[in-house]
């Protein structure tokens, strides 16, 4: 027989209880488009990562201790490291030296007013950390802002927080910076800064004389990982790549996926079982069919062939419509990350399609192979109703 | 040809066993019709059984001939027995037993389909089958769709558009009115005046009447042999 015709006639199979396999469809539609979504975040995050750390992020990050998986870091790294790097910038091939505190106002419950603070030199500019930034309203810091409560806010925080120029910006209970320049969308993380000056923050922080990181661009970005480790050998201090920072990223996203993999892993297995569920009634609804079908000449391979072959249907139809049905999962998140933060946090990328219509696959041969196994051993004699 | 060479069944029942059918020996030959009549529980379908390669005898043998081959069934394996049937026999059953997800045409090419046959041939074939039992204007209907008499005219169609040379028909007038099972015999009767081998189970009278051969089965045993006048063994 022809693979043609075993696929005909497993899909005449299918749809000889069409209610009951559209039902398993849906189920198997609704656990791989959940998987999409839930896995889409961690392929969003990824990219998002990768497309802004080169805009937005420096060449060199050096801190005390590297910064990790765990958040942005704490401010332990003495501002005269800054000093003392600057002073090398030329033997090093080092653009600009930034010392940054990082810090974080979180929201709570409500994303939208979670804030993250980048605080720098305000005599810096806003182009050595945001390259294109543009002012919307007011104006961009400068020199005299230093130690002022002030700061320049990216256009989607000034949109969630409601932030307009003269407005002020809750730190803490002490301290509330007031709004003196809007920044115009760029599209990326930057829409979400709030930058402050360095010494405004430290203050704000009690932390005088300390940054989170040394900020580094380089004359040659190519030359990073040389660079990062002779800052390191000389310095005795961690400087980490935009390379090294995606790698502890990806790492980070990568245990992630794999708690949203295994969360979506308990729908995929219901999925498996409705599969399983079906096929095996299939079986045992035609029991006489198949019985006839081995008297007349099918090999018990052929009746097994066939079973399986439903199920994989099953399941790669489901796992095509959910996949389908995760996009449009993908692309409600991303109107939400969109207003929220200008990003995109979630993604459907190829290797994600291949990732949900490979699970599908092996969901359908798990979820057939006992059935088949049973068709395929149907006694001639009991299924045709003798003896 | 088609030859049972001391054949027996024994059924484990419990800690007993039960003998379904005591050694058979028996040669159905091409051109003739033989009826296997008996009550229920005879020994019929598992001789029957016995006979196609659905069951392995306790002991003896089946063997078929054709002018080209001489075929122990008894001792093929369960692929290869499955290809012999597919390519050699064709079967009748009491409820019919066509595919209920496939039209009437369909189930006809189904056999052919297993062989691997073309599309267009199959389509020929099955078409002119169907055509030759007045069938030509059901060809897309399905077994839901036809009474018992069609759907049996179907089931003979998908027996013999193999051109198998043994036919084996299950009580194929069981399930019909006295009319519709006289036609359906007729239909029966014809592959022997061509040649091939016919083997009927029934427990009918009349149907048994019209066969060349009649084998009477009692408790699991070959009681008599009676042969219609005329017939030539």
């Amino acid at each position: 027989m022809q693979s043609a015709d075993l696929v005909r006639l497993a899909f005449r199979g299918l749809t000889r209880r069409a209610v009951r396999t559209t039902l398993t469809v849906l189920g198997i539609v609704v656990a791989v488009a959940s998987m999409v979504i839930f896995l889409s975040l961690g392929e969003g995050i990824r990219k998002v990562f990768r497309d802004e750390l080169g805009a937005v992020g420096p060449d060199l990050q050096v801190s005390i201790n590297g910064i990790n998986q765990s958040g942005p870091p704490i401010a332990n790294v003495p501002q005269s490291l800054a000093v003392q790097l600057e002073a090398k910038s030329k033997e090093y091939g080092f653009k600009s030296v930034t010392p940054v505190v990082y810090a974080v106002r979180s929201g709570g419950f409500d994303p939208a007013q979670s804030y993250l603070f980048y605080t720098y030199p305000a005599k810096q500019g806003t182009a050595d950390i945001i390259p294109n930034a543009e002012i919307a309203q007011g104006r961009a810091m400068n020199a005299a802002d230093e130690g002022k409560l002030v700061a320049v806010v990216g256009s989607k925080a000034a949109k969630n927080g409601n932030f307009k120029l003269g407005s002020d910006v809750r730190y803490n209970r002490r301290n509330f910076f007031k709004v003196i320049g809007i920044l115009k969308e760029s599209g990326g993380f930057s829409d979400s800064f709030i930058l402050v000056p360095l010494t405004t923050m430290q203050k704000a922080q009690g932390l005088e004389g300390k940054v989170s990181v040394v900020a580094i661009k380089l004359d040659d970005p190519g030359s990073a990982k040389a660079v990062a480790e002779r800052v390191k050998k000389d310095f005795d201090v961690e400087a980490q790549t935009q390379s090294d920072f995606l790698k502890i990223l990806d790492r980070a996203v990568s245990v992630s996926d794999a708690i949203r993999f295994g969360i979506s892993l308990i729908s995929l297995i219901v999925g498996g079982l409705a599969v399983a569920n079906t096929v095996m009634m299939g079986v045992f609804e035609r029991t006489r069919e198949f019985g006839t079908m081995r008297a007349i000449g099918a090999k018990p391979s052929f009746v097994r062939n066939l079973v399986l072959l439903e199920s994989l249907i099953l399941s790669v139809l489901g796992g095509i419509g959910g996949v389908i049905l995760g996009y449009g999962g993908i692309l409600i998140v991303n109107w939400y990350t969109q207003n929220l933060a200008s990003i995109n946090a979630a993604a459907l990328t190829g290797r994600l399609i291949g990732f949900a219509l490979l699970i599908s696959l092996i969901l359908g041969l798990l979820a057939g192979l006992l059935p088949a196994r049973n068709a395929g051993r149907i006694a001639i004699t009991d299924a045709l109703g003798r003896n | 040809m088609l030859k049972a060479e001391g054949i027996s069944k024994i059924y484990p029942s419990g800690e007993s066993m039960v003998t379904a059918l005591e050694p058979f020996s028996h040669t159905f030959s091409p051109g003739q019709v033989t009826a296997i009549v008996g009550p229920s529980g005879s020994g019929k379908s598992t001789l029957l059984n016995l006979l196609a390669g659905f069951d392995k005898p306790t002991a003896g043998q089946v063997i078929h001939q054709t002018p080209q081959q001489t075929t122990n069934l008894t001792q093929l394996l369960e692929g290869d027995k499955a290809r012999y049937r597919l390519e050699n026999f064709g079967f009748v059953f009491q409820n019919y037993n066509l595919m209920s997800i496939l039209s009437a045409q369909e189930n006809v090419e189904f056999p052919l389909t297993l062989l691997g046959i073309p599309v267009k041939e199959r389509l020929e074939r099955s078409r002119a089958m169907l055509a030759s039992v007045g069938l030509e204007r059901r060809t897309g209907h399905f077994p839901s769709q036809l009474s018992g008499g069609e759907q049996q005219r179907v089931a003979i169609c998908r027996a013999l558009v193999t051109n198998a040379n043994l036919i084996l028909a299950d009580e194929p007038t069981g399930n019909l009115d006295s009319k519709t099972g006289a036609g359906i015999l007729e239909l029966l009767l014809g592959p022997a005046r061509e040649g091939r081998t016919v083997i009927l189970i029934t427990h009918d009278a009349e149907v048994a009447a019209r066969a060349d051969v009649r084998l009477y089965l009692r408790d699991g045993r070959l009681e008599r042999v009676e042969q219609r006048e005329g017939a030539t063994v």
